[in-house]
């Protein structure tokens, strides 16, 4: 942590390359199940609620600049107590990985490689992060760089040419109808962004940490800007109907597009292709913030053996859930508990180090 | 020792390169590929129902969906045979064509794949031929597989036919080699000329879910030996073909629907004489109110055409002033608004909203629509009690190279 390398153009596009992950897929589906034709809206309150929370953690990370969560906590809230809920948010972030891994197995099993088994596919990709992850985070930042074109490229182009099909009708009313369930689902999109949490990581390591609340604001906006156009393509494309009897809408939309000209009749499989790449930025991210917190939390020197370590388990935890449904059930609740650990426990840290500081500098503060 | 580390990297870096040497888990060589290209389905007549096998469930047992059976023929590419690019000659037919029995199509696919070598492939199914019967009893039961089943393309073409759908997969037509390539072909270009609004099984899928509106399909008929004439548009309630319009009336239900492209010509009479002309629609542009009165649902529906004179019937007529292209305005804009609302009264009575006012009374009046409609059972109801304004305006701005 001597060298501090990473731009803030940089620190955006790691945000971005692993917030947009895995969920894109069944995104729209949820954001419908919650909201009916209110599911752009959904999405921007899901949206608002995953900004909240990481410029929560942006605030910490600038008070406490040579510090990730997992140590300031320490000092925010006593030392065996910051270690406990440490404990919890590696725990989180190791489920996370496992989930995303499993996750993308189902969708190339169900949609591609019918005959590949499911095992293969979740190691391959485990495997590449593993063996990414043996980099430091200069690395880790350049790989998300290199690859932020190829995740944005494709949702862009699949958007665009489907907008031929499209029916803004099927968009309004704009405000959907049922209230307590949208406010459920703003809490299962908001834990599309948990991604974001990664930004406690990289703050220790910018050139200027006080600029990370620009990389904050560009990486949530383009992420989420990116998923709300993806709703309101598939919702004016499907009509939220339809939609409801989608797995994978997204998908469903790749599928249903064609490169004018008869050049291309489905764009799925070249979308699956590189969708590949959003899911490999994001479960090398979360593999990534697992192990450099199990280091920082046990005084490690190295990361290294550690990768190679918990892959079994994270390739075991990936296993776990028996079937497709069990799976999303799995991943919505995780989820949502999750906003406890990416949301409400920073914002409660936040608060602690405030309190703690104004009391310590109260006599100070009165000079300026 | 020094020696005994090298080679032991070396091993290690072979057996890390070993992987990359594999092929794809997935391979399937094309040829050992069965392609199906089409699908027709019928309702199993008398002489069927024997043929029906006990792949996926016995005879006798009581596990079996109800519901007729059903007779599936599918045209399966023959590998080498499906030509390129344009070509001389030829004379072995590409496809091959069977047919099976189910309860359902699934049911009727697995019985096919028990007859077949090869691996069934629907990944480049282009149209499936219903017959007018099955859709007539419903489609519900076809939906669920070709949804399910990642294979198929969300924009293959669905029509219905008059005739048996086998009848479809055993044409030869003469434009084109393969003949499920030409009946597709047939629906993607006639929307693109302006004779069909768009239509593709995932279109079709996306208006019969959603409440206000229902769906629409080609109507297909086998006119002589080998050719096929686009019959008109058969409309929906839910997921059952309810009727069907003439040709003409296509470009009728595409104005009210709203779709821009014109391709369809009628003959006018030229007011003050005995004679017609030919006017055909280049585009229109279609403007649709919705409002409630006295809590009945209202449409205005404003429609503009573009046209052109094609031909005149007889060299008695002259079409050499704006005055007489005026007039012939006038009688044309007459002509459609007759048409149009004779085709919207007949789908009300029909209960079948198969232009979509619904879609915009949810839309637009949400409380209305949730408080007295809510359900597309409701909205059919209250589409039969709907009321209309219909309003036209043609312009002809071209005669063509004649003068006269």
């Amino acid at each position: 942590m001597d060298t501090r390398h990473i731009t803030t153009t940089q620190a955006a596009a790691i945000l971005i390359s692993t917030i947009i992950g895995v969920g894109v897929l069944p995104l729209p589906l949820f954001a419908v199940q919650a909201g009916g034709t209110g599911a752009p809206l959904v999405t921007f309150l899901g949206m608002v609620l995953g900004a909240i929370g990481l410029f929560i953690l942006t605030f910490l990370g600038i008070r406490h600049p040579q510090k990730t969560i997992i140590t300031y906590s320490e000092d925010i809230i006593g030392k065996w107590f910051g270690r406990f809920c440490s404990l919890f948010v590696i725990l989180f972030f190791f489920i996370l990985t496992g989930l995303a891994a499993r996750e993308f197995g189902e969708v190339v099993v169900a949609g591609v490689l019918q005959e590949t088994p499911l095992e293969v596919t979740v190691i391959v990709m485990l495997l590449l992060a593993c063996i990414s992850c043996r980099n430091n985070i200069n690395v880790f930042s350049y790989i998300h760089s290199f690859y932020l074109p190829m995740i944005l490229a494709p949702v862009l182009i699949v958007v665009a040419l489907s907008l031929k099909n499209a029916n803004l009708l099927y968009l309004r009313p704009i405000i959907g109808t049922n209230l307590p369930h949208m406010f459920l689902g703003t809490l299962t999109i908001s834990a599309l962004f948990q991604g974001s949490f990664i930004v406690t990581m990289i703050i220790p390591s910018m050139k200027n940490p006080k600029k990370a609340i620009k990389a904050s604001l560009w990486g949530i906006s383009i992420s989420g800007g990116l998923y709300l156009l993806l709703v309101i393509a598939t919702v004016s494309v499907f009509g939220t109907e339809e939609m409801k009897q989608i797995f994978w809408p997204t998908l469903e939309l790749a599928r249903t597009t064609a490169v004018p000209g008869n050049v291309l009749q489905r764009l799925d499989v070249i979308f699956l292709a590189v969708w590949v790449t959003a899911v490999f930025t994001t479960l090398f991210s979360s593999y990534y913030f697992t192990i450099h917190s199990i280091k920082q939390l046990l005084n490690l020197p190295d990361q290294r053996m550690l990768s190679c370590f918990i892959f079994p388990f994270i390739f075991i935890s990936a296993m776990l859930p028996q079937n497709l449904l069990q799976m999303y059930e799995f991943i919505k609740f995780v989820g949502r508990v999750g906003l406890l650990i990416t949301i409400v426990y920073p914002g409660l840290l936040l608060t602690i180090d405030f309190f703690k500081n104004r009391g310590l500098k109260g006599s100070a503060s009165q000079q300026t | 020792m020094l020696h005994n580390k090298r080679s032991l990297r070396l091993l290690l870096v072979f057996i890390l390169i070993l992987p990359l040497l594999s092929g794809c888990w997935d391979a399937m060589e094309m040829e050992r590929r069965a392609n199906v290209l089409a699908i027709g389905i019928d309702e199993a007549g008398e002489k069927d129902r024997n043929k029906d096998g006990e792949v996926a469930h016995l005879k006798n047992s009581f596990l079996k969906p109800q519901g007729n059976l059903i007779k599936v023929t599918a045209q399966i590419a023959i590998p080498g045979r499906i030509p390129l690019g344009p070509e001389q000659g030829g004379g072995q037919k590409p496809v091959l064509i069977m047919s099976v029995v189910g309860h359902s199509l699934e049911d009727a696919l697995q019985n096919l794949q028990q007859q077949v070598a090869n691996e069934l492939f629907l990944g480049h199914l282009r149209i499936i031929v219903l017959n007018e019967k099955v859709a007539r009893h419903g489609t519900k039961r076809l939906n669920d597989l070709l949804r399910r089943n990642p294979e198929i393309r969300r924009t293959a073409a669905l029509v219905v036919s008059k005739e048996a759908a086998s009848e479809y997969m055993k044409l030869e037509p003469s434009l084109d080699r393969v003949p499920s390539l030409y009946l597709a072909d047939m629906v993607d270009n006639l929307s693109a000329l302006g004779r069909f609004p768009p239509s593709f099984i995932g279109l079709f899928w996306t208006i019969y879910s959603s409440k206000g509106q229902e769906a629409y399909l080609p109507y297909l008929s086998i006119k002589q030996k080998n050719i096929i004439e686009l019959k008109g548009l058969a409309y929906f309630k839910g997921d059952k073909m309810i009727g069907k319009t003439s040709p003409l009336e296509i470009g009728v239900f595409m104005a009210i629907k709203g779709v821009g492209k014109g391709g369809y010509g009628a003959f006018v009479q030229v007011p003050g004489s005995d004679k017609t002309v030919m006017v055909r629609i280049r585009s229109r542009k279609t403007k649709r109110k919705i409002e409630l009165k006295n809590g009945l649902p209202h449409v205005r529906l404003k429609i503009r055409y573009e046209c052109e004179i094609d031909e005149k019937e007889s060299p008695k007529i002259k079409i050499n002033h704006s005055k007489v292209l005026k007039s012939i305005e006038k009688e044309t804009a007459k002509n459609m608004k007759n048409s149009i609302e004779k085709l919207i009264s007949t789908t009300q009575a029909a209960g079948s909203d198969v232009f979509g006012f619904g879609e915009y009374f949810r839309a637009k009046l949400p409380r209305y629509w949730n408080g007295k409609i809510k359900t597309k059972e409701n909205w059919e109801r209250a589409y039969q009690q709907l009321t209309y304004e219909v309003k036209v305006d043609t312009l002809i701005h071209r005669v063509g190279m004649k003068a006269k």
